[in-house]
């Protein structure tokens, strides 16, 4: 049984490269019976292959099925089949009663998908049905949560066992007989091992391997470069370095060469820093983006044995890029869908440019309007504001070289977070351990600790919404760099799972204030739930907060961009605006750049007519055209030149 | 039985404690007009009561704050020649 697991930054096409590699060993039989897992809670492994995939493996080649997890059902089914157990060892070790601890059970958890994703995999594995697991992640920052949900595991095991530990005691005291374990200890020792056994084949590099996929443009680069380090710091080789969408040669064009002197740079890098003796995959960019079985299985044969050419034809398409749309030039400051808001977030899918966008949006603003005080934040833990502003960005906010006095920049940095909470924390979690029962007798408090250590999965989630209430007093507007889209909407749908755990401790605080004061934590807890429930509001106050969806001209993006839109309307938010990013304008003589141009208005028409399509609820919500440039626009100057270049279309 | 004589004193003592903590935190200050006052709010958090409701006890509670602080601040000052031999209780209005 070995795993590959393709990781990277978002929209580098992990899933394109994961997909293809994974079509062409079924073909070739030369990995045996190989899954295909995508874990990614905004799932584009379907869209890529065109076909409708479900938490069940479905069978789409000879020796090849393919499966998206839902990790909120994996978690259902799991709590399911372990609930008794689970209920008994709160029972046991706590003074709460069973409908308590079915009312804790009933709760939403936010990093579920992390926590459950290899857990899932491993049940995968353990049927025997697959020699080989391909497993294509979700965007870095939480890829790396997913890698080190095996010691989360190991610890909530010890809690448990720390909480079963009294039970087992007095039961061995007063039983005369010996009897076996119990479902409770059973689980617990379970929860254990799988953590232990998981944790190990990740490491074994004879059954695992890493490939990390990354775009030749700096930034995808600076990112791999960060991710490398936070990688083999935990104990886990990347094998294989795969730069995707190389420009092929062609005639000489302004705009295509400008990109491949970067695209040069940005190789040297890699060859230099990520190179060393992992080996290095080069894939040439295609015209049209593989989707479908078929050009997926194509791309496949160009990276498993790089000798087949990618497009067997030379672009011909070039049909005059058809732009018929009236479009007028507009500063980001001065859009309907900007104006007057105090809270903007930017979200998409992976690699769809959210960063460069945000950044660009509150550099204008700021200096549109010197009196506001704007903060922008980037609650990916994946940062790359520092990378697109060209200027050191931390958890402690702070003004930009070169930028506007009112701007300050943020990069929230969930661990440290953490760890300076620490000592409130692990006060509040003792007061919870003695108001259900644990503080005079039992350890599970001190060992629930451990998790401190450790950055949990829905860390990231959870102080990014800290943040963003915090900052309320202090600025004016706050623009936010959210991360791709299942982790921006899992961000947006916090503040209602965690007002409901804050009423449920209040519930249980509230049900024994008998024999525990409702102290510090009580009060804690009451000015809590007061600023979630005022950020619910502001959430869903049209005037004040608007998301902004940022895309590509692209099937893949557009599909997903739908299906966000979908769901940001669903939660009641205000989505006045989507962003084309990256569109080739003045396509010029090139026959490459007409042929791109032709396909991004096809795709713009049709994103227009979603957006139109009669029966949606519908809000006005306007189409804004950024342009493509090469390099793309980092720093304070090239950001602001580059924002003044965005065309809001017209209505005809 | 060591470790079950240990788990039950250790249990017993600490239900002792919390009666000690209860019975002195009663006698002495407003503290339990303030608890009384932060449960308010925790049922205001879990709908159980609304917002007219909470008011409505708040306003009590406060009141009966202030009432309490009144002597402390020294609004009635004693000698030490004086000497409480009744106390007659009236109940206001306000």
């Amino acid at each position: 049984m070995r795993f590959i697991f393709y990781g990277g930054k978002g929209g580098v096409g992990k899933t394109t490269c994961a997909a293809a590699f994974a079509l062409a060993s079924s073909a070739a039989a030369t990995l045996g019976r190989v899954l295909i897992v995508s874990t990614d809670p905004a799932h584009s492994l379907g869209d890529a292959l065109g076909l409708r995939l479900s938490p069940a493996p479905r069978r789409i080649r000879r020796q090849l099925d393919a499966v998206e997890l839902d990790a909120r059902r994996a978690f259902a089914r799991w709590l399911r089949e372990n609930r008794r157990a689970l209920g008994e060892i709160l029972e046991h070790g706590t003074w709460l009663d069973a409908a308590d601890v079915d009312t804790l059970l009933d709760l939403s958890f936010p990093g579920i998908d992390e926590l459950v994703g290899l857990m899932e995999i491993d049940r995968f594995a353990r049927r025997g049905q697959y020699d080989v697991i391909v497993v294509d992640t979700a965007p870095t920052g939480h890829t790396l949560r997913l890698l080190a949900a095996p010691e989360t595991v190991g610890v909530v095991a010890g809690v448990l066992d720390a909480l079963q530990d009294e039970h087992r005691v007095i039961r061995d005291q007063l039983a005369r007989v010996r009897r076996g374990p119990e479902a409770a200890d059973r689980l617990i020792a379970r929860l254990g091992a799988q953590a232990t056994q998981i944790a190990s084949w990740l490491r074994d590099r004879r059954r695992t391997s890493f490939r990390w996929v990354t775009l030749p443009e700096m930034l995808s680069v600076d990112e791999s470069l960060d991710a490398f380090r936070a990688l083999e710091r935990a104990g886990l080789h990347v094998d294989e370095v795969v730069v995707n969408r190389l420009l092929p040669s062609a005639r000489p064009c302004p705009l295509c060469d400008r990109r491949r002197v970067e695209e040069q740079k940005a190789l040297g890098v890699i060859r230099r820093r990520l190179g060393g003796r992992r080996r290095l995959r080069l894939i040439p960019a295609d015209v049209k983006e593989p989707r479908g079985v078929r050009p997926l299985a194509a791309l496949g044969r160009v990276m498993t044995d790089g000798s087949t050419q990618l497009t067997r034809r030379p672009p011909t398409a070039a049909r005059a890029p058809a732009n018929t749309r009236q479009t007028q030039t507009i500063a980001p400051e001065a859009l309907t869908a900007i104006r007057g808001a105090s809270l903007i977030f930017f979200g998409g899918k992976g690699g769809v440019g959210k960063t460069t966008v945000a950044a660009a949006t509150a550099l204008r603003m700021a200096r549109a309007a010197p009196e506001r005080r704007i903060l922008l934040l980037s609650t990916d833990p994946a940062h790359s504001l520092s990378d697109v502003l060209e200027a050191p960005a931390s958890d402690e906010p702070a003004i930009i070289r070169r930028g506007p006095p009112n701007l300050r920049v943020r990069e929230i940095d969930a661990p440290r977070a953490l760890a300076a909470k620490r000592a409130e924390l692990e006060a509040a979690l003792t007061e919870i351990a003695s108001a259900i029962g644990q503080g005079a007798l039992g350890t599970g408090a001190d060992r629930a600790a451990e998790l401190m250590h450790l950055a949990p999965p829905g860390i990231d989630e959870l102080f990014g919404i800290v943040s963003v209430i915090d900052a309320r007093a202090d600025y004016d507007a706050i623009v936010v760099d959210t991360a791709p889209t299942g982790h921006a909407l899992r961000l947006l749908e916090l503040p209602d799972a965690a007002r409901e755990w804050v009423q449920a401790l209040l519930r249980v605080l509230l049900k024994y204030r008998g024999l525990m004061r409702p102290g510090e934590l009580a009060q804690e807890l009451v000015a809590v739930a007061k600023s979630i429930r005022q950020l619910q509001a502001l959430l869903r106050d049209r005037t004040q907060t608007r998301f902004i969806t940022v895309t590509r001209a692209a099937e893949t993006p557009l599909l997903e961009t739908e299906r966000l839109l979908r769901r940001l309307r669903r939660l009641g938010l205000s989505t006045p605006a989507v962003i084309a990013n990256a569109l080739t304008d003045n396509a010029g003589a090139c026959v490459r750049c007409r042929t791109v141009a032709a396909a991004e208005h096809q795709s713009l028409a049709a994103l227009r007519r979603t957006l139109q399509r009669p029966g949606r609820r519908s809000e006005e919500c306007a189409i804004i055209q950024a342009p493509l440039v090469a390099p793309p626009p980092t720093g304070v100057v090239a950001l602001e030149r580059w924002a003044g270049r965005w065309k809001l279309e017209l209505r005809t | 039985m060591f470790i079950l004589d240990s788990l039950l004193i250790g249990s017993l003592r600490f239900v002792l404690d919390k009666v000690v903590q209860a019975a002195e935190a009663e006698m002495q200050d407003d503290s339990a007009l303030r608890d009384q006052l932060l449960e308010a709010q925790m049922r205001l958090e879990l709908g159980e009561i609304t917002d007219e409701e909470f008011a409505e006890t708040e306003r009590d509670i406060l009141a009966a704050i202030r009432e309490i602080k009144r002597p402390q601040q020294g609004a009635i000052s004693m000698s030490p020649t004086d000497k409480i031999t009744g106390v007659d209780i009236d109940t206001f209005e306000s």
